[in-house]
């Protein structure tokens, strides 16, 4: 109980109340402008917590991430267009609305579903987390390698890439963790003699790269787009007709959204889509979604929230990242010398509670900055481009620069954004690629250190019934949709014959 | 009760036109034969580039058995590298790679804004910076000077200093920094 307790505490410090005050308002902005999303912000704060202490270091960039998945909410609304992939779902019903002359409503249900889901996560990942690094503190290092493998499995269903073409980036992510001195060995890999290249590629200046300079290029691609916000007077908070519609929706999404967000690698983007889809199908006035109902307002929103607290969950028990948010927050963790993983619950408990308390806080912020200044926010996204992304552009580089004060991490962030546009431009997603960096090294190492517990028979992995369950999980997640697919096209064809 | 299929999802509409039914030029693409020529190009770029990395990792140090701790270090890239090359092939054939419209102008203004960016941060990375970002922003289309002033001016300095004087960081020395480092 002291830890819970401790870390309670530790929010009465009015320095980081502060921080998670201004990080809020940050948050909402990146999370408010098209093309930055919560995934861009922490890496891009990333840098700016270099000198802070690891409790609020790791605070704003949780609370950047929370506050940013629920401001996509706004652009979505009011502009159709969602500031954050998660908040796509949204506009669905969201514009319709605004169209209508409701956008105070729609954005109230939007901040309330939002907050509800947050919270409803955040309670889920102190209950989960500690008992999931319990469960995972007698791991061996096969049933490590096995669970790392299933959460680099699961990276075939994220992004905005085909399944082959996220493996296929997650395996280049892994290859350039292999770049640099190998942890088990000391032998030199990939390092052609160069001084930089001995300690390996830094996660930070290749996530501010795939992330940031990369949507640069992208947002150069569409200056030519228009957007006109719809005026309102002022958000509304939901009347008791819309909570009586909508609280089973919260209720149902806000659970969909944390299951999603503790699979590993799965995000707020899938959550909203599943949390809609369900909100539709359990409608009873499903013709009305697409055309301006508040149920689907309140799915979305409910579902890409709860992710966030969801995907916290085996990031920090396991060192496993939730969601591609979540992986730029292990890097962080790790930038600060932190051990996520089980042994973060028994020798940094009182950190962990610290960040699980904060990210509820932050949830409760954004109920009231989303209520008060969401018509404020609203103009964010009127921000010319051609301001916002040379502006972006500096403070990438400079936050590139700033981690290790190396010119080269400069390059590398310039070089990761030119490749990851390439990338993204060719149907790959970058966020297996940071994802693939991120857990490489660690898969090699627990792939050695299981094959010296072996004594080198790896096939006796198979006879470790854990080890076993995370390497089935692996197969069906590679093959399952594929093998499911099949099985659904061989059955049509009778269904039809039958009838 | 459930009234409808997951499939019924629709596809949310990102408000970003399709450029390719807009733009002549980009229709003409469509019809094009380099997309063929992007199908083959780029998992061949993979396959090289594998089949590079493969080698090289045939020259790294084998160590004796007391010393390998269970794998040798070129063991897990080449296990890698094999996994990516068979990936690639099975893309070229179930999941080719397809490009809906022609890389922009404008990006590839950006990319060489980029080159000249790199070159010039061997003058001062924070001048580089501001020729940057003006340069960008005017490319753009920003004609307001106020706004070019904002974003070549005010945010590199205001960066800057946040950088040196809240986080201690220390830029390297150019033409610029040496005037506040003496």
């Amino acid at each position: 109980m002291d830890p819970l307790i401790n870390g309670l505490i530790s929010l009465a410090d009015p320095y980081l109340l502060s921080l998670l005050l201004i990080a809020t308002i940050g948050g909402v902005v990146i999370g408010a402008l098209p093309g930055l999303n919560a995934t861009t912000g922490a890496a891009l704060l990333l840098p700016f917590t270099l000198t802070m202490e690891p409790v609020p270091a790791i605070a704003t960039m949780t609370a950047i991430y929370c506050s940013a998945t629920f401001a996509g909410a706004i652009t979505a609304i009011l502009i159709n267009t969602p500031g954050t992939a998660a908040s796509a779902t949204t506009c669905l019903d969201g514009y319709p609305l605004a169209r209508r002359g409701e956008a105070g409503r729609a954005l109230g249900m939007a901040v309330v579903s939002s907050t509800f889901g947050g919270i409803f996560s955040v309670l889920c990942l102190m209950l989960a987390a500690p008992l999931l690094a319990r469960a995972a503190y007698n791991f061996s290092p096969p049933e490590y390698f096995a669970l790392t493998l299933f959460g680099l499995s699961m990276l075939a269903s994220i992004g905005d890439g085909s399944a082959l073409k996220n493996l296929i980036a997650g395996g280049l992510g892994i290859l350039i963790a292999m770049i640099g001195v190998d942890n088990l060995t000391s032998v030199e890999r990939f390092t052609f003699g160069s001084y930089e290249l001995y300690e390996g590629i830094g996660f930070v200046p290749v996530m501010i790269g795939v992330f940031g300079i990369s949507e640069l290029l992208v947002q150069s691609q569409q200056l030519h787009v228009k957007r006109e916000a719809i005026r309102m007077k002022s958000v509304e908070l939901p009347g008791r007709a819309d909570y009586k519609k909508t609280w089973r929706t919260i209720l149902r999404s806000s659970g969909i959204g944390t299951f999603i967000g503790i699979l590993p690698a799965e995000g707020a983007t899938v959550a909203s889509m599943i949390g809609y889809n369900e909100a539709k199908r359990w409608s009873r006035n499903p013709e009305e979604f697409g055309k301006g109902a508040i149920e689907g307002v309140a799915g979305s929103e409910a579902a890409n929230n709860a992710a966030t607290g969801g995907a916290m969950v085996p990031t920090l028990a396991l060192g496993i990242p939730g969601s591609a948010t979540a992986a730029v927050i292990l890097a962080g963790l790790m930038v600060h010398g932190l051990r996520p993983g089980p042994a973060m619950f028994t020798e940094q408990a009182d950190f962990a509670y610290a960040i699980f308390w904060s990210m509820m806080l932050v949830n409760i912020l954004f109920l009231i900055i989303g209520l008060r200044g969401a018509k404020i926010f609203a103009r964010v996204t009127l921000i010319p481009v051609q301001v916002l992304w040379p502006s972006v552009f500096v403070f990438s580089i400079v936050g590139a620069y700033a981690l290790d004060q190396s010119m080269f991490d400069v390059w590398v962030a310039l070089g990761s954004g030119v490749i990851g546009y390439f990338m993204r431009r060719y149907g790959f997603s970058v966020v297996p690629l940071a994802i693939g960096l991120i857990l490489g090294g660690m898969l090699e190492q627990r792939l050695g250190q299981s094959m010296v517990m072996l004594d080198e028979k790896w096939w006796l992995m198979f006879t470790r019934p854990l080890t076993l369950l995370f390497l089935v999980l692996t197969a069906l997640a590679l093959f399952g949709p594929a093998v499911w697919g099949r099985l659904v096209k061989r059955r049509a064809p009778l269904e039809s014959s039958g009838e | 009760m459930p009234q409808h299929s997951r499939q019924d999802l629709a596809k949310p509409d990102l408000a970003k036109p399709d450029l390719a039914q807009q733009d002549p030029a980009q229709q003409e693409l469509v019809k094009g034969d380099w997309r063929r020529f992007e199908r083959w190009f780029i998992p061949g770029l993979i396959i090289v580039f594998c089949m590079v990395a493969f080698w090289l990792t045939t020259t790294f140090k084998t160590m004796p058995p007391i010393l390998k701790r269970g794998i040798q270090p070129s063991d897990f890239p080449q296990l890698l590298l094999g996994l990516l090359v068979l990936l690639t092939l099975f893309m070229v054939w179930k999941d080719p790679i397809r490009v809906k419209e022609r890389m922009h102008r404008s990006t590839w203004g950006t990319i060489l804004l980029f080159v000249v960016f790199a070159a010039t941060t061997a003058v001062d990375l924070f001048l580089a910076l501001a020729i940057f970002a003006v340069a960008m922003a005017a490319y753009w289309g920003e004609r307001r000077a106020p706004m070019l002033a904002l974003v070549g001016l005010v945010i590199p300095v205001g960066i800057f200093f946040v950088f040196d004087q809240v986080f201690e960081i220390r830029f390297p020395r150019g033409l610029l920094t040496n005037l506040w480092y003496g």
